[in-house]
C-alpha cells in the first residue's frame, strides 16, 4: 500500500513539480528581460498558467481536491488580466 | 492503473509546460515565443487537470476539471491573438529570419518608435 | 438541432435508469440512442444529423493528429541549438463569411502549434497568420495547406 502510493503518487508528482519548477525560473527570466512590454505580458501569462499546473500537481501530492478549485479560479482569472494587458499594449492606456 | 494514468498525464503535462517555458526563454522574437509559450502551455495545464480528474475518480471532481480544461482550451487562442495583434500593430520587432511579411504593406503607417506603453532597454 | 436534444435526453435516461453516473456511461447512453434515433428515422424522416456526428468524430481526431504532429516539430525547434524555422505572415483569403466561421477557424488556427492567427482585414475578406515554417520558395503551398484546413471545418459547420 505504502510502496504503491510512493510510485503512483509521490514519485510522479514531485517529478512533474520539479519540472514546473525549472519552467518557472526561465519563464521569469524572460519576465526580467523583456525586452519589450509584450514579451513581458507573455512571460507573466506562463507564469499564471505554471501556477495552474503546479496547484493540479499538489492536489494530487496532498490528495486534497479542494485545489482543484482554486486552479480553476486562476485559469478565469489570469485570462482576464492577460486580455486587460493585451488591451493596454494595443492602446498605450487602460480603457 | 488509474494510478499509473494519471502519473502518464502528469509527467506530460509538465513535460508540455516545460519545453513552454524553454521556448519562452530561447526563440528569437516575439511572435515565435508565442508559439511555444501559449500553446504548449495551455495544453500541459489542461494535461495536468486532465490527470487530476483520473488520480480522484471521482464524478464531482471529473466534472469540475473537464470545465476547467474546456475552459483553458477555449480561452488560450483568444489571449494569445490578442497579445500577438496588440504586439504586432505597436512595432514590436520581427526575427530577421523571416522570410515573408504580408501585413505590412496595410499598416504603412505601422508606429516605428515605440509606443508610450512599450519599454526599450 | 432537436435530434440532438433527444439524443443527449435519451441518455440521460438511460445514465438514470442504468444508476450508473460516470462519464463513459454517458458516451454508451449516447452511443445506443444515436442507434435507436437512426432507426426511428423511418418515423421521423431523414435528418442530416445522423451524417454529421461522424463528420465532426472524424473532424475532432484530424484535429488531434494535427495537434500532435504540429506540438512536435515546435518542440524540436525549441530543444535542439539550431532554429530551423522559417517565420512569416502570410495572408490567407476566406472563402468564409459569418462571424462565427472566422471565430472558428481563427481559434482552431490559434490553437494549433506553429500558427498563430493576427488579424484580420477589414472587409473580412482575408486573414492574416504568423506561421513558423514557411516554404520559402512556394509560399502558395503553405495557403493551400490552410485553405484545406478552413474547408474541413467548412464541411463540419454546414
Amino acid at each position: 500500500m505504502i510502496l504503491e502510493r510512493l510510485t503512483a503518487v509521490f514519485v510522479p508528482t514531485h517529478l512533474a513539480l520539479a519540472m514546473l519548477i525549472i519552467a518557472l525560473f526561465l519563464a521569469f527570466a524572460r519576465l526580467l528581460r523583456g525586452p519589450t512590454l509584450p514579451d513581458r505580458v507573455v512571460a507573466l501569462d506562463l507564469v499564471s498558467t505554471l501556477a495552474v499546473g503546479m496547484m493540479a500537481a499538489y492536489a494530487v501530492m496532498t490528495n486534497q481536491p479542494v485545489f482543484l478549485d482554486v486552479a480553476i479560479l486562476l485559469a478565469l482569472i489570469a485570462f482576464l488580466g492577460t486580455v486587460a494587458f493585451a488591451l493596454y499594449v494595443g492602446k498605450g492606456r487602460i480603457p | 492503473m488509474s494510478g499509473v494514468f494519471s502519473s502518464v498525464l502528469m509527467l506530460l503535462g509538465a513535460a508540455f509546460m516545460l519545453v513552454a517555458a524553454i521556448g519562452v526563454f530561447r526563440m528569437p522574437d516575439l511572435l515565435t515565443r508565442m508559439h511555444a509559450s501559449t500553446k504548449a502551455g495551455a495544453l500541459g495545464g489542461g494535461l495536468l487537470l486532465l490527470a487530476v480528474a483520473v488520480h480522484f475518480g471521482e464524478l464531482g471532481i471529473t466534472s469540475r476539471a473537464v470545465a476547467g480544461v474546456a475552459f483553458v482550451i477555449l480561452t488560450a487562442p483568444v489571449a494569445a491573438h490578442m497579445i500577438g495583434r496588440a504586439a504586432y500593430l505597436t512595432g514590436v520587432p520581427l526575427w530577421e529570419g523571416t522570410i515573408v511579411d504580408e501585413l505590412r504593406e496595410r499598416y504603412s503607417t505601422r508606429s516605428r518608435t515605440p509606443n508610450p506603453g512599450t519599454t526599450q532597454d | 438541432m432537436t435530434i440532438f436534444l433527444w439524443n443527449i435526453l435519451l441518455a440521460l435516461a438511460w445514465l438514470a435508469l442504468t444508476g450508473v453516473f460516470t462519464p463513459g456511461n454517458l458516451v454508451v447512453g449516447f452511443g445506443l440512442s444515436y442507434v435507436i434515433l437512426r432507426f426511428a428515422q423511418y418515423a421521423i424522416g431523414p435528418s442530416p444529423y445522423f451524417g454529421k456526428v461522424f463528420d465532426v468524430i472524424r473532424f475532432i481526431l484530424f484535429f488531434l493528429y494535427e495537434l500532435i504532429a504540429s506540438s512536435l516539430r515546435v518542440a524540436h525547434d525549441v530543444l535542439t541549438p539550431t532554429h530551423y524555422m522559417r517565420p512569416g505572415v502570410i495572408a490567407i483569403p476566406l472563402e468564409i463569411e459569418s462571424d462565427e466561421e472566422i471565430t472558428l477557424v481563427a481559434n482552431l488556427i490559434s490553437l494549433t502549434p506553429g500558427t498563430l492567427s493576427l488579424d484580420v482585414s477589414a472587409d473580412r475578406r482575408t486573414l492574416y497568420i504568423h506561421a513558423m515554417y514557411v516554404d520559402e520558395e512556394d509560399i502558395d503551398a503553405f495557403r493551400q495547406k490552410i485553405k484545406r484546413f478552413e474547408r474541413k471545418v467548412l464541411e463540419v459547420t454546414r
